[in-house]
C-alpha cells in the first residue's frame, strides 16, 4: 500500500511563512510522498516561491509538484520552478518522476493543464487566434500528460498517478458556479488519463468544488485544493495491484 | 446616437447597479494586488454575500477592506474563513 499525501492551492506568501511546516513535518509518519497540485504561490513571484521552498525543504519524503495559474501570474514560472527544484521538489510540466515507497516504484506524471470545459460544453479550436490558442494550450498539456503516463507504464511503475492543477472531470467542481466550469478544467485531461491509464488523479484549482470524482474510465479523481480538504494535506492509501501489463489502465485492466 | 443622460433615458446609472459593482469587485480582487480568485461575491435579494477561504488572516482583512470600499452603501453579509493548516486525522482507503 502506498501512502500519498496531497494538497493544492496553498497560495503562500510572506504572511503565511512557516504555517504549513509543522504539519508537513509529520509527513514521514503518515505518507510516502507529498504531491503539490499547483497554486503554491499567490502571484507567482520568486519571493513567494522562496516561502514555499522553505516549507518543503528537507521534509523526509519526496515532493512532487505542478504549478498552477497563480504561479504563472508574474510570468516567472521558470524561476519559480527553479526555486522549488532547488528545495528538492520534482516540478513537472509534461514530465514524470519516479519515487520509491518501500519496494514500490511510484510514478507521477504532471502538468498544470488548462481549461476548455467538459464533454457537451467544451471550447473548440475555432475562430479568433486567441481562442484557438486557448484550446491548443489545453491540448498540449493533455498530450504531455498522456505521454508521461505512458512512459511510466513502459518503465513498469507499480503505481501511476496523474497530477494536475486544472480538473480532468466536472464532478470535483460541484459547488462551483456552472458558468465557470470551462475555466476550471478540461475533458482532454481525463481522456489522456483514461487513454494512458492511471491509478489515481489528483488536482486542485476549484476552491469551492468537491473532493471526490471519477473519470469515465474509472480512475478515481481527488480535488485536494486546501479549501476543499480543510487540512494542510490529505492522505490516500493506494493499494499496489498486480499489473496485467505495462501501459494498461488500472480501472479497466485489473478489475 | 443617443445623447441623453442615462438617468433621463430610464436606465440605472451603471455606477450604482449592484451587479456591475460586484463584477468590478471581482475584477479588482483577481487582478489587483490581492490576486484573489477564491472569493465568491453574489447578489442575493437586496444584499451581497461574500464567501470563501483565504490563506491568512491578513488576506481576510485585505479582502474585507476592498469589499467595504467597493460596495459602500450596500448590505453585505460575509463568511470568509482562513485555510486550516492542521494535519489530517485520518487517511482515505482507496480500493
Amino acid at each position: 500500500m502506498i501512502r500519498i499525501a496531497a494538497v493544492g492551492d496553498i497560495h503562500m506568501g510572506p504572511d503565511t511563512r512557516g504555517t504549513l511546516r509543522p504539519a508537513f513535518d509529520t509527513l514521514p509518519e503518515c505518507a510516502d510522498l507529498l504531491l503539490l497540485a499547483g497554486d503554491l504561490t499567490r502571484h507567482g513571484t520568486v519571493e513567494e516561491a522562496d516561502v514555499v521552498a522553505d516549507e518543503i525543504r528537507g521534509l523526509g519524503v519526496p515532493v512532487v509538484a505542478v504549478l498552477g495559474n497563480h504561479d504563472h501570474h508574474d510570468d516567472r514560472q521558470d524561476e519559480v520552478t527553479a526555486v522549488l527544484r532547488d528545495a528538492g521538489a520534482h516540478v513537472l510540466e509534461g514530465e514524470s518522476a519516479v519515487v520509491r515507497a518501500g519496494d514500490a516504484r511510484v510514478g507521477v506524471a504532471g502538468t498544470k493543464g488548462f481549461g476548455g470545459g467538459f464533454v457537451g460544453a467544451s471550447a473548440g479550436e475555432f475562430g479568433e487566434p486567441v481562442m484557438k490558442e486557448f484550446v491548443r494550450l489545453s491540448r498540449r498539456c493533455a498530450d504531455g500528460l498522456r505521454a508521461s503516463l505512458e512512459k511510466l507504464g513502459q518503465e513498469g511503475c507499480d503505481v501511476r498517478i496523474a497530477l494536475t492543477h486544472y480538473s480532468p472531470v466536472p464532478e470535483t467542481l460541484a459547488g462551483e458556479p456552472l458558468e465557470i466550469y470551462p475555466f476550471l478544467g478540461s475533458y482532454l485531461l481525463a481522456e489522456a488519463i483514461d487513454t494512458a491509464g492511471a491509478d489515481l488523479a489528483v488536482h486542485g484549482h476549484a476552491h469551492a468544488g468537491s473532493e471526490h470524482g471519477m473519470t469515465t474510465g474509472g480512475v478515481k479523481v481527488r480535488n485536494v485544493a486546501q479549501p476543499v480538504i480543510g487540512r494542510a494535506f490529505h492522505v490516500y492509501h493506494l493499494p499496489v495491484r498486480d499489473r496485467v501489463g505495462a501501459g494498461t489502465g488500472t480501472g479497466a485492466a485489473t478489475v | 446616437m443617443n445623447t441623453q443622460d442615462a438617468g433621463s433615458a430610464g436606465g440605472t446609472p451603471a455606477a450604482s447597479s449592484p451587479e456591475y459593482r460586484v463584477a468590478h469587485l471581482h475584477d479588482r480582487l483577481a487582478s489587483g494586488e490581492l490576486g484573489e480568485l477564491g472569493v465568491r461575491v453574489e447578489v442575493r435579494g437586496g444584499a451581497v454575500l461574500v464567501t470563501g477561504t483565504v490563506p491568512s488572516a491578513q488576506c481576510r482583512e485585505d479582502v474585507l477592506s476592498m469589499v467595504r470600499e467597493e460596495l459602500t452603501g450596500l448590505e453585505v453579509h460575509w463568511d470568509i474563513v482562513v485555510s486550516e493548516t492542521a494535519s489530517p486525522d485520518h487517511a482515505e482507503e482507496l480500493s
